[in-house]
């Protein structure tokens, strides 16, 4: 599976979204359940889904899908089409 | 004072005996519940005034410690009669009996009412032969059953379209009452009149009745029976007063006289309905706060049943940051689709503090003898696997 596909399915998971409303420029305010305990959920999936452990202030940075991205790659994780 | 271990069949010749007796006697599961030493040790801290014209049952009570409850056979027969009368049960020839008789359910409702008002009494082994299960119901003439609302998918599943026209009597309690289910009770026994009976052992067992006809939630469990007092402490806990109620019980810190005039919690929350009736909030374990929202897995449970309609169960579990949370238990395993429509549920209706950590499946929910879900062994059940996680626990 691809990067791309495992951040895919990891947001759809900790946000319970449906397959037909993931975008990779959704932003924090388009998604309802994306709340404080929404963000632990995140960080926790990045680390069990990509390995890498998001500092408190790391995941609370993190403002849409595109953000995810960002610090994924910064990390060193590959995403070529994203 | 003695042990009377309940030994299948036979038991109900060494019952009789016992309960003729002057002594006061434990009556225990075979099989499943206390080393005997443990009892014996128990019933020898029973004062002197109690040690005659008195019975003791077990319990696992809402805290999963053994205790051994002591009821007075005077008021277990009154509380026999005033359930013959609140229950219209005067037609009733018969009382069959699908749960251990050691529950205080099956024990009063059934074998010490068909004693005290003088009718007949079969024991079956429930679904341990459903075939014998069968044929006392097809054979059975003006009957009546205590049932859990567990028993009802087992009947629908061992024995499909068939119904028991001689049962004209259906009770339910130990557990949620089935209200989404009552279409099929009915189908079942087409000619019973079908009962939510409410209570805890402390109450030795019963606190209120109500036809299941005369409300439209599993929460209603009706008014309290002819002298029994119930009431909400200021944070919900449900209490009562009873007529009927235990004297006392022994736990492994000694014996503890419950006073004629003492409020005693039941165990559940609740609080007072319309018309003097009374609705439950869940056990006590089962709502708390997590991170500051209330959780009620009763409701949970409630809200998720227009996408499932298999059996729900929660066990506890604490979360990494240290908050108290829990986890959907389900059975059989759901489709994706009905997985999806739960999750929708979630998304839509409910805080995320209030969603399960996880939702876990397993072919078959671990049940208890008398059909209670074995809440303690959800967590390593057999072929347990997870459906779905918040990444929390």
């Amino acid at each position: 599976m691809s990067n791309r596909e495992k951040l895919k399915n990891l947001v759809l998971d900790v946000f319970l979204l449906d397959e037909s409303e993931f975008r990779f420029d959704l932003r924090r305010e388009d998604i309802g359940t994306w709340d404080s305990l929404g963000t632990v959920s995140l960080a926790v999936g990045i680390q069990d889904v990509f390995g890498h452990h998001l500092s408190p202030a790391e995941a609370t940075s993190l403002a849409s899908v595109a953000d995810i991205v960002a610090i994924l790659r910064a990390r060193g994780v590959d995403f070529p089409d994203a | 004072m003695r042990i009377l271990l309940d030994r299948g069949d036979s038991v109900t010749h060494d019952l009789e005996e016992s309960w003729g007796g002057p002594a006061t006697f434990a009556f225990l599961p075979q099989r499943g519940g206390v080393p005997e030493e443990w009892a014996l040790q128990a019933l020898g801290q029973i004062p002197a005034s109690m040690r005659t014209g008195h019975f003791a049952l077990l319990s696992s009570g809402s805290t999963g410690e053994p205790r051994l409850v002591l009821g007075s056979r005077i008021r277990a027969e009154a509380l026999a009669r005033a359930l013959h009368e609140v229950q219209a049960s005067e037609p009733v020839r018969r009382a069959v009996a699908l749960l251990p008789l050691t529950y205080s359910y099956a024990f009063v409702n059934q074998w010490l009412w068909a004693r005290t008002l003088g009718r007949a009494f079969e024991r079956t082994a429930g679904f341990a032969q459903p075939a014998r299960l069968a044929a006392a119901l097809d054979a059975s003439d003006q009957a009546m059953v205590c049932l859990v609302a567990a028993h009802v998918p087992l009947l629908e599943q061992h024995f499909g379209d068939r119904d028991f026209p001689g049962v004209i009597r259906v009770h339910f309690a130990g557990s949620r009452f089935p209200q989404e289910r009552l279409a099929t009770v009915r189908r079942l026994f087409p000619n019973a009149e079908i009962f939510n009976n409410y209570g805890c052992i402390e109450a030795m067992p019963r606190l209120t009745v109500r036809r299941a006809s005369d409300g439209d939630s599993a929460a209603d469990v009706g008014r309290p029976l002819p002298g029994v007092e119930l009431d909400a402490s200021p944070d919900g806990r449900l209490l009562f007063r009873s007529p009927y109620s235990a004297v006392g019980f022994c736990d492994a810190t000694g014996f503890h006289e419950i006073a004629a005039d003492e409020w005693v919690a039941t165990g559940d929350l609740g609080h007072r309905g319309r018309d003097g009736r009374w609705e439950l909030d869940g056990r006590s374990g089962e709502v708390f706060k997590r991170y500051g929202e209330k959780v009620s897995l009763p409701l949970l449970l409630e809200s998720v049943r227009s996408a499932w309609g298999g059996a729900g169960a929660f066990y506890r579990e604490t979360d990494p940051l240290g908050e108290p949370g829990h986890v959907l238990f389900l059975s059989p395993r759901p489709t994706p689709e009905q997985l999806h429509a739960i999750l929708a549920i979630f998304r839509e209706r409910l805080a995320r503090a209030t969603w399960p950590l996880r939702i876990e499946s397993a072919p078959s929910v671990p049940m208890l003898a008398h059909g209670k879900v074995d809440a303690g062994a959800l967590a390593t059940a057999p072929e347990r696997r997870v459906e779905w996680s918040q990444r929390l626990g």
